[in-house]
């Protein structure tokens, strides 16, 4: 009796482990098959969309081609977006996280007045996507000649990154122990040399986090490039992403895909390479 | 004496200059500017010469009945979203923090593939994937014997699309913050709840509900007012069509100004997306004391 009840619960249990790697591996499917799908148009000779067949969703080996990656390397004037890319992401990102830096341990740790205000108004602002800021910024970098410049940009986007990553800067370094600080002071470091030398490591995996969200935001935007830059030259790769997709349903479909590939691979490892910080980071910062 | 009260506090004010600078100049400023604008007819018969017309703009907007049109339009993109990927977030987080399942750490990385992939390019992608005649996704159903389906081309499967491709663009993140949420429980109280006789469905109802209650407010709130304003999806995905059937506020007002060159009725829209989404924080912060992070 007692057997045949230890059966039962075992059979029950081997039911629902199967059941939960069913729909685990349906979830998988579901997240990767885009980018795998993506993948596998850049990489295949077919030059449209209407040749994709549910057949070749397995790759045949001997057919891979790299033609598309040479199209776009070749026929577009990809290089010089990257280049604009990478010069307005990293000045963004070095700008606004050394902001965020100095601002996050200063309002964690120092008496600063209307403090409280401060912070209130970066919780709000936060909430407020960057678009908003698309068309005042427009006007007021026309009237500063700052249209097709890099400074313009540059200064928008390090704004864009310095509030919240302040917000969340502080609220990690809310979470470290004065003491270490307290203990580095006796051994001989200055108030600011304790915090910069001694809390702000503890605080890495924010700061990490804080690093790869201000690149991610000018790397992919096109709201407020797509208006400022009119300057083909200028051009980033949200902006050339854009206009190539326009219309290449029915052509170029390949093109395209080696294009969406270059540009998101390079976020998609640094997005694994950092995973642990990037998780870490948001759940504590956001609610501590 | 001056100098030893004031020396901390001039110190700590050179640390947060930088930000009140940019506070100043690059917030409020812009957002006054805006909000000045909307009360004027700046737009493409008055470049240079605008003049301030009161609430004329909002005026027009209310009357026109297009106002209500778009804020239920935002609010079926918003809840939709947060109605699939909240849910699917909590369930795939029950499965996956089961004791001795195996292959958790595959699945905790596959997951991850959506969250890590930049959306901007997504998107564009999935606006392939969801072709009418060529997409892949009308060719698979085609092989379980479903029609084809106009996806992006009719009102209302245009919507459906946005919510399922924001559903696979949010629920890594969602599925990961249940999942830590989840494991922060004491396991005695599993242990002590199976003592007492719960099954599977009385421990989700008697401790996890209960002990993840904060987390589940977060979830649902914040998804809320990020998805309010969550610009790239239709601005990509549709275009705000068929028609406008997909447009929100904050697409629409982009549109305004940069299609049709209305700056001062763009503006005007955007700030009354910013005062709905203001209205919904104050609502929220009073029933969840939200920022209560700040004390």
């Amino acid at each position: 009796m007692k057997n045949d009840k230890g059966k039962y619960y075992r059979r029950i249990r081997m039911a629902k482990r199967i059941v939960s790697h069913i729909f685990l591996i349906l979830i998988v499917i579901f997240s990767i098959f885009p980018i795998y799908y993506v993948l596998l148009m850049s990489l295949s000779p077919l030059s449209n969309l209407s040749q994709m067949t549910i057949e070749k969703l397995i790759p045949n080996l001997t057919y891979l081609t790299t033609n598309n990656y040479e199209a776009i390397l070749y026929h577009y004037p990809f290089l010089t977006w990257l280049k604009n890319t990478l010069i307005f992401s990293t000045s963004a990102t070095f700008f606004g996280v050394l902001m965020a830096i100095s601002s996050g341990l200063a309002l964690s740790r120092m008496n600063i007045p209307l403090k409280k205000v401060i912070l209130y108004m970066m919780l709000i602002l936060s909430l407020f996507p960057f678009v908003i800021m698309v068309i005042p910024f427009y006007f007021m970098f026309s009237e500063l000649g700052l249209v097709n410049s890099y400074t313009g940009l540059i200064i928008a986007y390090s704004a864009g990154a310095v509030i919240f990553a302040s917000w969340l800067i502080k609220n990690y370094v809310d979470m470290i122990p004065k003491d270490y600080e307290e203990a580095a002071q006796i051994d001989g470091y200055t108030r600011t040399g304790a915090l910069f030398r001694v809390v702000l490591p503890i605080a890495k995996p924010v700061v990490i986090f804080a690093l790869v969200l201000s690149f991610m935001g000018p790397y992919t935007d096109y709201a407020l490039a797509g208006q400022l830059l009119t300057n083909p030259s200028m051009y980033t790769m949200a902006i050339g992403m854009y206009y190539v997709s326009q219309g290449t349903v029915s052509m170029n479909y390949g093109t395209y895909s080696a294009f969406a590939v270059l540009m998101g691979i390079p976020i998609f490892l640094l997005f694994f390479a950092f995973q642990r910080y990037l998780v870490s980071g948001f759940s504590i910062a956001m609610y501590k | 004496m001056v100098r030893k009260v004031g020396s901390w506090s001039l110190k700590s004010l050179l640390f947060i200059l930088p930000v009140i600078v940019v506070l100043i100049f690059l917030d409020f400023y812009p957002i006054a500017y805006s909000i000045y604008m909307s009360f004027t007819n700046f737009g493409e018969f008055h470049f240079f010469n605008y003049s301030f017309i009161g609430l004329e703009n909002y005026i027009r907007i209310v009357k026109s009945g297009f106002l209500w049109q778009l804020l239920w339009q935002n609010a079926i993109y918003a809840f939709g979203s947060v109605a699939l990927f909240a849910p699917l977030g909590f369930i795939i987080a029950l499965v996956m923090n089961q004791r001795g399942l195996r292959g958790k750490t595959f699945y905790r990385t596959a997951i991850l593939f959506p969250w890590a992939y930049p959306a901007f390019i997504t998107i564009l992608i999935w606006q392939g994937m969801l072709d009418y005649r060529f997409g892949i996704v009308n060719e698979l159903l085609e092989k379980i014997g479903i029609k084809p389906i106009y996806w992006l081309g009719t009102p209302g499967t245009a919507m459906l699309s946005i919510i399922l491709v924001n559903l696979w663009l949010s629920f890594p993140y969602y599925s990961y913050v249940f999942t830590s949420a989840m494991q922060s429980i004491p396991s005695e109280l599993y242990e002590a709840a199976e003592m007492d006789g719960y099954g599977p469905i009385g421990r989700l109802k008697n401790i996890i509900m209960p002990m993840l209650s904060r987390q589940i407010a977060f979830v649902v709130i914040f998804g809320f007012i990020f998805t309010w304003n969550n610009f790239y999806i239709p601005f990509l995905l549709t275009g705000g069509g068929p028609g406008t059937s997909t447009q929100i506020l904050i697409t629409y007002s982009y549109s305004s100004a940069f299609s049709y060159l209305q700056f001062g009725i763009g503006a005007a829209y955007s700030v009354i997306s910013i005062l709905v989404l203001l209205v919904i924080v104050i609502i929220a912060n009073h029933y969840s004391k939200m920022m209560t992070v700040l004390y």
